[in-house]
């Protein structure tokens, strides 16, 4: 019994110092029964194509060029970045439960890499309000509303003013969380959205430049 | 009736096939070396070119195209200068050795002898420029055809690191001054990168100090 207690408040210890978002920042709000936003991933409602000028940070290395994201179905997204020259860095297809790589530069060419930045992809293009979250928070900063969806593991920020997605924090197992960030929204639309995925030291930015 | 519909689709196919056959004549052995060696001859008196760039880039799974331009600057021996205005700035600068980046406000210094994929690029620009990528039989098995007016040089890769990326390069010499006018780059992916090259300005006065890295 000791021994299920302990571990018990070892699991829960561990929860709290995995979660990627600090509490401090968010006050408990909307307390029974609360109103849900409809919200959903930029890159989802009427979303066909996207050009942006883009940069990725990972273990040490820096690579940039431009890469498009199109929509090529209902469930499914094409991501192609290239360097400034044209060399293809990356060629995937990006499902909502799996990807298919069609080009991979060597370097990037690491089954775990690709497995987090698909997950990474995945919450980015087909987020949405879907199912119920379980609570909700007011970031005492930004002034935001914050919603908790358990079953996703994600936590979501919306600007209930502009009715924009501006953060997604999630993560796919205690150890690995991603933030995204959405910003310089301009026809609803972010022209700024940034991706940090601290577990392999992961920085990919993207800025709009048409769509 | 039947028979004319499906006479007419191929007579046109036909008329296309000798069209197109017309327009690019592969050159026999002896003719090719003869245009290699003038291509190298004339490259051996180019010291200096300017020119204008658009860069197309064609992805065939989603056939969409990126396009950048800029301008673009090659001194002799080795001195490079890739300067991309279109759409965002950027700045890349072979020199000897060393590669230098400017995107934004981040620099990045590359060393070539580190960096294999720089390398291959360096020489791939260079060599096209210079002519001298046509007389590189170890990496490259080389065809040339006679355009309009143009001779078009398609390069094969041997080279089993250069082929993990690209499948082919096609250099396009303009024959009044055997200058390249355009390189397109295919990829094993199925993708290609067309560069083109305009107002070219030959052997005019480049400053070295636009080649200095930071």
């Amino acid at each position: 019994m000791k021994y299920l207690l302990s571990l018990n408040i070892v699991f829960i210890l561990l929860l709290t110092a995995c979660d990627p978002v600090k509490k401090s920042q968010l006050s408990p709000s909307g307390k029974g029964s609360f109103k849900i936003p409809e919200w959903s991933s930029p890159f989802l409602k009427g979303f066909e194509k996207a050009l942006f000028h883009t940069s990725l940070d990972v273990a040490g290395k820096h690579l940039s060029g431009i890469s498009i994201i199109k929509r090529t179905s209902d469930t499914s997204f094409h991501f192609t970045f290239a360097n400034e020259i044209g060399m293809t860095y990356l060629d995937m297809e990006v499902f909502r439960k799996t990807y298919k790589a069609d080009y991979i530069f060597e370097a990037l060419n690491r089954k775990s890499f690709l497995k987090v930045l698909w997950s990474d992809f995945s919450m980015m293009l087909f987020s949405s309000s879907e199912r119920k979250p379980v609570r909700m928070y007011l970031d005492n900063e930004s002034e935001e509303s914050v919603y908790f969806f358990l079953r996703q593991s994600m936590y979501t920020w919306i600007n209930t003013k502009e009715m924009n997605l501006t953060r997604l924090v999630g993560w796919s197992n205690y150890f690995d969380a991603v933030m995204i960030n959405f910003s310089e929204y301009d026809a609803g639309f972010p022209s700024e959205i940034k991706i940090s995925n601290p577990r392999i030291r992961m920085v990919l930015t993207f800025s709009l430049l048409g769509h | 009736m039947r028979t004319f519909k499906i006479f007419v689709p191929v007579m046109v196919l036909c008329f296309v096939g000798t069209l197109l056959q017309a327009q690019t004549k592969p050159l026999s052995s002896a003719d090719a070396e003869d245009v290699r060696k003038t291509i190298s001859e004339s490259a051996k008196t180019t010291n200096s070119i300017e020119a204008g760039f658009t860069q197309t880039k064609e992805l065939s799974v989603i056939r969409e195209k990126i396009i950048s331009a800029g301008v673009f600057y090659f001194k002799k021996e080795k001195l490079l200068r890739w300067e991309y205005k279109e759409p965002f700035p950027y700045l890349i600068i072979f020199n000897s050795n060393k590669i230098y980046i400017k995107d934004d406000d981040k620099e990045n210094h590359i060393s070539l002898q580190s960096n294999k994929v720089f390398r291959e690029v360096n020489n791939i620009l260079i060599g096209a420029v210079q002519g001298t990528l046509l007389s590189d039989t170890k990496n490259f098995q080389c065809s040339i055809a006679d355009l309009h007016n143009q001779y078009q040089a398609t390069m094969v890769p041997l080279n089993a690191r250069i082929k993990e990326t690209l499948s082919e390069i096609v250099l396009y010499f303009n024959k009044s001054d055997y200058t390249i006018d355009k390189l397109v780059m295919r990829e094993v992916s199925g993708d290609y990168t067309r560069i083109e090259f305009s107002g070219k300005k030959i052997n005019q006065s480049i400053p070295d100090e636009i080649f200095v890295i930071p």
